[in-house]
């Protein structure tokens, strides 16, 4: 128990499969994982490797088919939604590649608005927007709605609204994907900078050698496996056991069914 | 669920100015119809009913206990001062007394079976305004004796002018044949107002004196704004009990026409129906394409830690400020066209012809009930949320990572 509470994430033979039609895809294949409080840890893959659905099982958006996720000492596994949501706005922070801004609100309404879901005064939540926004460096920006920022911009305001709500630990999902690589460093200088000096962990998945570069820990993920980083390598279990099919609608399984009987026949 | 949702949910609507002002338009255009729908409907229906009412019949009326189905002069009022202090209590000030039976009116020349309603001429201009009906020579002053007024179709039937003398023929109080001669003052027409055959019209005191009904009367018509109908008919209702009065709404003597205007007004209440499956139908289709437009966005609130119900609201909340934009425009352009109708007011004689049959006047001055404006309005807020329904529950159903990755 001691040593769950040392590790801010405690990741334990993590599985998760997609299925195409009747064609399974395997993303992560016995994943473990521990990430201390106040790293800043770059998760390095392909396309496909797995890394964002490992990002999106450890960010509570994603159930994985089996193993153990345990973030800040909370085990999300069998958490309902809601649940899960709560536990996303008070502890987590998301900074997506395709910055996901909200369209109509401004650069501060952006990170204000994540401080209002938790039920903050809305004075205060601007204030900390202000602040937030002049912390990435864009404090003269605020007004500006995401279609009057430049990528860069964008993805500073994401970063901002990520950190507004001061969560344990932000995920980066490709954040310099969609940036020149002169923004995408700055970018990363920028969270690197915010990592020392607030301390908020972060763990970003990115396959930008910037990126990889300016890593405090790195782990590289390959066929949905984590390759490095200190953690115990696992024999991949047989696919039958990897991707469990999901339960289909009751129509869905009939169609199947008719279908199948058709090509018998 | 943070309120902040609900104005997430107002600036989404700033997202496509153009596709809200649209729908906020349809909905304004459609209610602005209904309500001055129901603004000329119930100036129709006001304009009737208040001819109806001030032609003959008052608002209401106090007789004795079966008079109105069988009116016989043994069902007279004896003493009436008990009424008038019901009246009085009831804050009615425009009543008068009536003696009504039936009679034969004879000239030289014909007769002719009629109504005779004899009236006090100080106090039934406070009730009905017959006396504005009045074509040839004059209404009834106090003071008039044995006069008497007749309708213009009996007049003429009858082969009588003003001027010329009538008997009426009635049994009295006790069943005795009388009979008097009157001396015709004047003559009424209220074009198809049901007055003028078959009505003759006397002094009060004449009558009583002819029928042997000294201070007697048989009834009481009352006139009150529509507004207190019910609740003044409930009051004499309650303070008259037990004296063998019966106290009857204009509605309970003559059903029909209140059958008529309920009726007209079901048919207002089935284009209502429509207007609303449209409204419906517009606002569904804004929202679900808005919605399917939106998807990703809806991904980043719930990963952003908005809950379900959250975004439900959100999406909900869209409709509702559409339809409160709606409403207000439609309220503002309704309420606009009746005021603007009933200072010019609608002339109907170019469609109808004589509508005096209907009892109304061709002139017709829209009147908005508000009854039916609160109804109208809380219908198309009621419509324009269920609209937002099934758009916001498919919101709500999303997976963030799916509707992440949605283009």
């Amino acid at each position: 128990m001691n040593r769950d509470k040392r590790h801010l994430i405690e990741v334990r033979e993590l599985y998760k499969c997609y299925w195409v039609g009747s064609v399974p895809y395997p993303a992560l294949n016995g994943v473990d994982l521990r990430v201390q409080r106040g790293e800043f840890l770059v998760i390095a893959g392909r396309s496909g490797s797995g890394k964002s659905t490992l990002l999106n099982c450890l960010g509570a958006l994603e159930r994985p088919d089996s193993g153990q996720v345990r973030v800040c000492g909370e085990d999300l596994g069998a958490w309902d939604d809601d649940r899960r949501a709560d536990f996303r706005l008070r502890h987590l922070g998301f900074v997506f590649q395709a910055y996901n801004l909200i369209r109509v609100l401004s650069a501060r309404e952006n990170v204000a608005y994540v401080c209002q879901l938790q039920g903050l005064h809305r004075g205060e939540c601007m204030e900390r927007a202000d602040y937030w926004l002049e912390q990435v460096g864009i404090g003269y920006l605020g007004y500006r709605r995401p279609d009057q920022l430049s990528g860069g911009q964008q993805q500073r305001v994401a970063v901002a609204r990520a950190l507004a709500t001061g969560p344990d630990i932000v995920l980066a999902d490709e954040p310099t994907a969609n940036v020149d690589s002169k923004t995408g460093r700055d970018l990363i200088h920028l969270m690197q900078d915010l990592n020392r000096r607030f301390g908020t962990t972060f763990l970003i998945a990115s396959h930008d050698p910037a990126v990889i570069q300016a890593a405090g820990r790195l782990l590289r993920v390959e066929d949905g496996r984590i390759q490095g980083g200190g953690v115990t390598y696992r024999p991949p279990r047989p696919l039958g056991l990897v991707c469990p099919r999901p339960r289909r609608p009751l129509w869905e399984r009939l169609r199947l069914k008719w279908r199948e009987h058709r090509r018998r026949h | 669920m943070k309120t902040v949702v609900l104005w997430i949910g107002f600036r989404n609507l700033t997202g496509d100015p153009r596709r809200t002002l649209l729908t906020v338009s349809a909905i304004a255009v459609g209610l602005a119809a209904l309500v001055f729908l129901w603004g000329f409907n119930d100036g129709l229906h006001r304009n009737m009913l208040g001819n109806f009412q001030s032609t003959l019949v008052g608002s209401l009326q106090i007789h004795r206990q079966g008079f109105f189905s069988n009116p016989e002069l043994a069902r007279h009022i004896e003493k009436d001062a008990p009424i008038l202090a019901a009246l009085k209590a009831a804050g009615v000030g425009r009543w008068t007394r009536r003696l009504e039976t039936y009679t034969l009116v004879a000239s030289d020349s014909a007769t002719e079976g009629s109504f005779l309603i004899a009236m006090d001429p100080r106090t039934e201009p406070r009730v009905t305004r017959l006396g504005e009906k009045v074509t040839q020579g004059r209404f009834f002053r106090p003071g008039d004796e044995y006069v008497c007024v007749l309708g213009a179709a009996s007049a003429r039937n009858l082969g009588v002018g003003v001027g010329d003398s009538v008997v009426l023929v009635a049994y009295d109080r006790f069943g005795a044949l009388t009979a008097e001669d009157f001396r015709l003052i004047g003559i009424v027409s209220g074009g198809g107002l049901g007055i003028d055959r078959g009505l003759v019209l006397t002094p009060l005191g004449a009558a009583q004196e002819m029928l042997d009904m000294q201070g007697r009367i048989t009834d009481i018509p009352i006139w009150v704004p529509p507004e207190r109908l019910e609740t003044v008919t409930g009051q004499l209702r309650r303070a008259l009990a037990g004296r063998d009065l019966e106290v009857l709404r204009w509605y309970d003597m003559f059903p029909v026409m209140h059958e008529w205007v309920t009726l007209h007004n079901a048919f207002l209440y089935l284009f209502l129906g429509i207007v609303l499956l449209i409204v419906l139908a517009g606002v569904v289709n804004t929202l679900l394409v808005s919605m399917l437009e939106r998807i990703r966005e809806f991904g980043i609130h719930l990963a952003l830690g908005n809950r379900r119900l959250g975004l439900f609201v959100m999406v909900l909340s869209e409709s509702l400020w559409l339809g409160l934009a709606g409403i207000a425009a439609g309220v503002l352009g309704g309420i606009g066209l009746v005021a603007l109708t009933a200072h010019t007011g609608i002339d109907l004689s170019l469609l109808l012809g004589d509508t005096q049959r209907f009892y109304v006047d061709p002139l017709v001055r829209p009147h908005l009930d508000l009854r039916h404006l609160g109804q109208t309005l809380a219908a198309v807020l009621g419509i324009t949320l269920a609209a937002g329904l099934y758009p916001a529950w498919r919101a709500s159903r999303l997976s963030p990572v799916e509707a992440l990755r949605h283009v």
